[in-house]
Parts: structure tokens; sequence; C-alpha cells
């Protein structure tokens, strides 16, 4: 799975907002905030990785047991592609 | 500049989160920001604006964003950098400000209080008259050179 282009992660007042550009944003008009986890996936997700690619990052970048990064990157990879974000 | 947000109410995410982070549609904020490049980050108007604070209103269903030339009685002046034709703009219709901006992929926001920005903006209030001055005259001569044309027969006559 990988992310579209035509999305930029903006940090506002320390929380991560996925803003869309060009040809995105007459498509996509709402407001997306990002907890850390989030951000941090978002930016892995940006070139074409796995889940199983996801949840190794995932247990590199946080002390997280492996089965709570499993159903972290599966509901963020589900909720990117639900919206029509990935590809 | 109208928003990107025309699906979005921006008066409900700004009531609801403090906070509304967004792309740009349009050229009237030119050369600040571009259309559908830049993110502008505003909040709701807590006090009475002041010159050089950029608005956000609404015209008709459409968001606006544009900047405060004057403050007056009961409302703005206000103009878009890249406009040429003030609009009175009552208070209430104003309901946020631009507090921040991002140009193009840069990761840091440029403040609206910031210096350099400040000078920008003074800048291009003060020149306003010179700038207004060569665009009409730019506007006559392409005029006059489609008349020259027309009259030697090297351009379609106007149906």
């Amino acid at each position: 799975m990988k992310i579209k282009n035509g999305f930029v992660v903006r940090k506002v007042g320390g929380e991560s907002v996925v803003v869309p550009v060009g040809e995105m944003s007459k498509m996509f008009h709402g407001m997306i905030n990002l907890n850390d986890t989030g951000a941090f996936l978002w930016n892995f997700y940006t070139e074409e990785h796995t889940v199983e690619e996801g949840v190794e990052a995932l247990l590199n970048e946080y002390e997280v047991e492996k089965d709570v990064a499993q159903a972290d990157v599966e509901q963020f990879v589900k909720t990117i592609v639900e919206n029509g974000f990935g590809e | 500049m109208e928003t990107g947000g025309e699906k979005l109410k921006i008066e409900d995410v700004l009531k609801e989160n403090g906070v509304y982070v967004g792309p740009t549609v349009g050229v009237s904020m030119l050369p600040m920001l571009k259309n559908r490049r830049d993110t502008i980050v505003v909040r709701p108007k807590t006090e009475r604006l002041k010159a050089l604070d950029v608005a956000l209103y609404k015209r008709g269903e459409a968001y606006v964003l544009h900047r405060v030339i004057q403050p007056i009685e009961g409302g703005y002046i206000i103009r878009g950098d890249n406009c040429y034709a003030d609009e009175y703009i009552p208070e209430e219709a104003v309901f946020g400000v631009l507090t921040e901006f991002f140009r193009k992929k840069r990761k840091e926001a440029i403040p609206c209080t910031d210096k350099r920005y400040l000078r920008y903006a003074k800048r291009r209030v003060k020149t306003y008259k010179l700038r207004r001055f060569f665009v009409r005259l730019k506007m006559k001569i392409r005029a006059a050179g489609g008349k020259i044309l027309r009259a030697l027969g090297l351009r379609k006559k106007r149906s």
C-alpha cells in the first residue's frame, strides 16, 4: 500500500494535519488530524510498503507490543484505503 | 483567495477545533499564497482586526481570505494582495484571521508576526497605487494593440 501523491503533512501547534495540494485539493475538502503514530505511518507509507513492513517500522520506532503494532497498522491501512487515500 | 474547503464548513471547524488548516484556492493573494500549493492556518477572530491582518469571511457560499487595508467604523476596507478593487466587509461577516501559513513544501510555517512577512505586507499595501497604474497601463496598451491589429486586418473583429 502507498499513500497517493497530493498531500502534505503540516505541523500546527504540535499536531500533524494532512492537507491536500494541487489536483487532490479539488477532490478532498476535509481536515485529517494525525496523532504521533499516525504521522509516523503516514510518512512511512508515502512509499510502497506492506502491512508487515509497517509493523516492523513501528516496532523499531516505538516501544510497543507486536500485537498492538499489528492492530494499529491494520487500522491505519484500512482507514487510508477506505477513504481513498491509498493505492 | 478562496479556500479549498467548499464542502467543509470552516466556521464549524473553527468553533470545534479552534483552528482550521487547509489549502488555498485562487490567485487573489498572490504572490504570498499560490493556488492549491500553499497551506493556511486560520484561527477564530477574537478581537477587532487591524491593518495588514488577513481576514476570513464569506461572500455568498465562498470563503474569502483577503487583507485588511483599514479598519473603519462597523467593518473593514479589505483587498486581496493581487486585487485592484477594495471591498467593504462588515465586522460581523469576518469570523477568522490568518495566523500562519506554509509555502511550497517547506516544513516551517511563517507566522503572521514574522518581521520579514510584515515588511512584505506593508510594501504590498504601500505600492498598490503604483501597481494599479501599471496594470491599467498594460490593459490600455493591450486594447490599443488589439484595435491596431483589427484595423490592419491581422485580427478578427469582435462579433
